[in-house]
């Protein structure tokens, strides 16, 4: 018989009984085969032993500090003896902030969108983006973010797709933006970056009474009386086209990005605006601290709502090239993002960086 | 929409292990992150598991990491992340597993470590000594080790460590998603390159 793999012979060290009997007969019987399984459990042992480090950890310890991070929804608080650098995943969070927020920024920017009376079937500009503004909430709320699927139809008209391009003359054609060029690059960042361009995308969410009707149900209320003519109300949110520029860091993820995109614009048709916002923000659903803070966002429409969880990000003011910038800064100190707005154009720069560093890249783009 | 994105921080530790849960779990469902739950903000079972399984995700990322206090403070985040998702009960040794790996490993790569302290804590421990006399291994290879886990693949490492941190064959290949019986083959590569960084017995075999 054949000898067994290397991967078979690798579990014999470890988990006998879950080699097949004829494999394990085999290599009772077989020198090469009992040599190359001494040779195996010694590796495992030493790089068992090279990865092993003593001591046991204090579960009580542990869970304490987990009730009270927890318990003041912030993150956990940095081992005692080391305060000053908390070294953590920095990668993981640059994965997550890349992917994640786009439906909630779509879905709370949707709430906003839609202002003035508009004829019916009509589709009226609201806003065009000149400006952004975070909104602070805790994490515990973003989790209890309602789904705005569950109170209507959101229905993504145009789906945004991303592609890689060769250059940045081939990236501006595509997107018809002036593509930025960073002046120098931050310590630790190196290379060429990609060039990735993105389609304008557009969404509309229209209201359903049903599925109101249906949440709210569930979430054990009874729904708020539904204000003349928000059936079959909708608001479109059009975004894009974009570029962006990414540096890649060793491990494979983006070290830093620099994007540029026409801003989101508004449109509505049918109630008006403050009515739909008004009466999305009293569903069953919508923490009130949240509502409170929707609420002072008004229909002029140039804002664009960011959506920031308060308890992990900070946010503070500064000037780029003589607008005013958001910068956002996680609260751990390892991811940055500085986004502003110029003529209906959106900038980001943002990255696994001090937000000092990224604000030199911000303000040194031409 | 890519910068829009972009513009909305938002920080999720141990991302990249849930994501590829749920890329695992099919996309949509999102199993194992924070957006699935809408019943508060921590899981009820979350005491009983972090008891349970405190030591071994310690251990998980102790591996990864060689320093105790860093791989504490990752199973606090990665426990923190559980406490807020829907992940199934059955499934919580594997997913808390997975994601101290992936959490301790881009620390590891992330280079933004001080560098003094792997050496600081091994100095603190006694040298490791394993039930095999010859199995000491010395600062430097242990350092070397881990330079060279760092750059393994990604799946090799964790697979790797999730073995020599107790999970069984079968545990592993379920948690990252590999047949039965490609773990011993993973596992056994990972090792061979490591073994490569220990000097001693190099010509032994």
């Amino acid at each position: 018989m054949r000898h067994p793999t290397e991967g078979v012979l690798r579990r014999l060290v470890d988990e006998p009984a879950g080699v097949a009997d004829a494999d394990r007969r085999h290599v009772a019987d077989c020198a090469q085969c009992l040599s190359e399984v001494a040779s195996l459990q010694q590796d495992a042992t030493l790089v068992g032993a090279a990865l092993a480090t003593a001591g046991t950890s204090d579960v009580e310890a542990g869970w304490q500090r987990l009730q009270a991070a927890a318990h003041s929804a912030r993150p956990p608080a940095a081992h005692p003896a080391r305060a000053q650098a908390v070294p953590q995943p920095r990668t993981s969070r640059y994965r997550a902030f890349l992917r994640r927020p786009a439906a909630a920024a779509l879905g709370v920017a949707v709430v906003l969108a839609g202002a003035g009376t508009a004829a019916a079937n009509d589709w009226v500009k609201i806003f065009r983006t000149e400006q952004v503004a975070p909104i602070s909430f805790s994490t515990s709320d973003l989790v209890s973010l309602p789904d705005l699927e569950a109170y209507g139809n959101l229905e993504i008209t145009k789906e945004t797709r991303v592609r890689t391009v060769p250059g940045a003359g081939v990236a501006a054609a595509q997107s018809g933006l002036d593509v930025p060029e960073v002046a120098g690059l931050p310590r630790g960042v190196t290379g060429d970056p990609v060039y990735q361009v993105g389609e304008e995308a557009a969404a509309t969410f229209t209201f359903s009474p049903e599925r109101a009707a249906e949440a709210a149900a569930q979430a054990g209320e009874p729904l708020p009386p539904e204000p003349a003519g928000l059936d079959g109300s909708s608001v479109r949110l059009v975004a894009g086209p974009g570029v962006a520029q990414i540096w890649t860091s060793s491990s494979g993820l983006p070290a830093l990005v620099v994007g540029r995109a026409v801003a989101p614009t508004a449109y509505s048709s049918g109630v008006p605006f403050e009515t739909v916002r008004d009466y999305l923000l009293s569903l069953p659903g919508l923490p009130t601290e949240i509502a409170a803070q929707l609420r002072t966002f008004t229909a002029d429409g140039s804002t664009l709502p960011l959506p920031v969880p308060s308890d992990q990000v900070s946010t503070r003011t500064e000037q780029v090239d003589g607008h005013q910038a958001t910068v956002l800064t996680t609260r751990d100190r390892l991811l940055s993002a500085v986004v502003w707005v110029e003529d209906g154009v959106v900038t980001v720069v943002g990255g696994a960086l001090d937000d000092d560093e990224l604000l030199d890249v911000a303000r040194g783009l031409t | 929409m890519a910068v829009a994105a972009a513009a909305a921080v938002r920080a999720d530790p141990a991302g990249a292990a849930t994501e590829r849960w749920a890329e695992r779990r099919g996309r949509g469902e999102v199993s194992g992150t924070a957006r699935g739950s809408s019943s508060g903000p921590v899981r009820a079972d979350l005491e009983e598991v972090f008891r349970r399984d405190y030591e071994r995700v310690v251990g998980v990322a102790a591996r990864v990491l060689g320093a105790r206090d860093e791989a504490e403070d990752v199973a606090q985040e990665v426990f923190l992340s559980f406490g807020r998702s829907n992940v199934p009960a059955a499934e919580a040794r594997g997913w808390l597993s997975v994601a101290a790996a992936h959490t301790a490993l881009n620390l590891l790569r992330s280079g933004r470590r001080r560098a003094s302290r792997e050496e600081t804590a091994a100095a603190a421990d006694s040298p490791v000594v394993s039930d095999v006399a010859e199995a000491v291994v010395t600062l430097e290879e242990r350092r070397r080790v881990r330079a060279a886990l760092a750059r393994l693949p990604r799946k090799s490492a964790v697979a790797l460590v999730l073995r020599h941190s107790g999970l069984s064959y079968a545990d592993v290949a379920t948690a990252l998603d590999l047949s039965l019986g490609s773990v011993g083959t993973t596992v056994r590569r990972a090792e061979s390159a490591l073994r490569k960084e220990l000097n001693r017995h190099a010509s032994s075999d």
